[in-house]
């Protein structure tokens, strides 16, 4: 069922649900103003590269669709020490790894979005926002 | 060879002395544990009635350093250990006074101009509309400064402490080494502004000035270039960095404003979490700008491989 939700976003790239308020947060550096917190899509593609970057890190992931066609996502996350918090390290999202990932989408359409989490093929889930938690 | 390294060690020493001001704090005797401060615990209201006790941050700076018999200046054997790496709990999100209750907008008592001003701010987000004046990569500035949610680092050290925030390679300088702050003719303002402090006991006592106006977070109220700060840093437990903050700012405060700042050591059992250098404008795909409606858009992306490195 869950994979032929998946399907139909890719298919169609509309908006898959709306995101329970208040579970993910402006980011650090610049307002998130620029993407719709209440709204998700979910994509499944692979790795094409994982920018760790100050103060923002972007896992880019191309999609294909039903024509073979392949488009990239931008996927924004916070900087790599956050990421190191979550558990995120490079040798996790090497380019070809197949995912499926999830965010908070642009209000104006452009393919890129909040990374929201990640869960590559072997199950293993990615959330970036766990990296600010204390322990 | 020996006696000659001895000899230059004493000339820089008198040296760095004769750039000394002010008041000198007492060097403690040679313990090799610093001795008991003298300033007394308060709880909370206390803290926040002390705090306006006093017309300005330099009035209650003195006064803390009278309760503290002039401060100390410790040496290197009995300066704290902050070592670690620590992080500001983000649980209760990027407001500037952690204990914020739900529902309240913020505890600062503002002045009505800046009351408005917040109140604009947070009836723009509900429209969509929010701009960071970190935005372009400037440094967020103190006191800001302390609500930043990356690591952490406290290194203090005989003649000066530094404060470092991961966030810009941002380190705040605290001199204890007796100096006094910039003649007031000679001051202009700085995004971490000039902080000199003394010790009591194991507490570090800063009163920082020379500030520019800035914002305490997003959704968070405005301050003015008149601000300025009272600190007291301790290690409150092995696991935990403590600030009492107190923040004067006649234009924007109808009252100086008392918070508690808190910054956990983070669990770092293979040493993995370090900081790095931080180069903000590293990546083309985080350029935004501030459009037309005063919100915030993205320059642009580029999403080519290597896109990540300008």
């Amino acid at each position: 069922m869950k994979r032929r939700l998946v399907q139909a976003v890719l298919v169609s790239g509309v908006v898959l649900g709306v995101l329970a308020a208040g579970s993910a947060r402006g980011l650090a550096h610049h307002s998130a103003a620029m993407f719709d917190e209440k709204k998700t899509i979910t994509v499944e593609g692979e790795v094409k590269e994982f920018q760790l970057t100050n103060p923002h890190s972007w896992l880019l992931v191309d999609v294909k669709d039903k024509t073979g066609k392949v488009t990239t996502w931008g996927f924004e996350a916070e900087g790599p020490s956050t990421l190191a918090r979550a558990g995120i390290k490079p040798s996790d999202l090497r380019p070809g790894t197949k995912l499926t990932i999830t965010g908070n989408p642009m209000k104006d359409g452009t393919r890129a979005a909040i990374w929201v989490n990640a869960v590559r093929a072997d199950g293993k889930a990615f959330n970036p926002r766990a990296g600010f938690a204390v322990r | 060879m020996k006696r000659l390294l001895t000899l230059a060690g004493c000339f820089a020493l008198v040296a760095l002395c004769a750039g000394c001001k002010g008041p000198p704090a007492v060097e403690a005797p040679g313990l090799s544990k610093a001795p008991a401060g003298s300033i007394p615990q308060r709880t909370r209201e206390q803290n926040a009635a002390l705090g306006r006790e006093h017309k300005t941050a330099w009035d209650l700076f003195q006064a803390l350093k009278a309760e503290a018999k002039g401060g100390q200046r410790l040496p290197a054997s009995m300066v704290p250990d902050w070592s670690g790496v620590y992080s500001r709990p983000a649980d209760k999100g990027f407001t500037f006074d952690p204990d914020t209750p739900p529902g309240v907008t913020t505890t600062a008592k503002l002045t009505p101009e800046y009351q408005a001003k917040l109140e604009k701010r947070i009836a723009d987000l509900k429209r969509g509309i929010e701009w960071d004046p970190i935005s372009t990569c400037a440094p967020p500035g103190h006191p800001r400064w302390l609500t930043e949610p990356f690591l952490r680092e406290f290194v203090p050290t005989p003649n000066q402490t530094w404060l470092i925030n991961e966030m810009v390679n941002d380190i705040r300088r605290v001199y204890t080494d007796g100096r006094d702050h910039v003649p007031a003719e000679d001051r202009y303002p700085l995004y971490n502004g000039d902080s000199i402090g003394f010790w009591d006991g194991g507490s570090l006592v800063v009163h920082t000035n020379q500030l520019q106006g800035g914002i305490y977070q997003r959704q968070n109220p405005d301050y003015s270039d008149q601000v300025e700060t009272v600190e007291i840093w301790h290690k409150a437990d092995d696991a935990t960095m403590a600030a009492d903050v107190w923040v004067y700012d006649p234009p924007s405060l109808a009252e100086p404003w008392y918070v508690q700042q808190r910054y956990a050591k983070l669990a770092n059992p293979d040493k993995a979490l370090r900081i790095r250098y931080w180069n903000c404008a590293e990546n083309q795909n985080n350029a935004v700008h501030q459009t037309q409606d005063g919100t915030t858009q993205f320059n642009g992306f580029s999403f080519d491989s290597k896109s990540g490195k300008k």
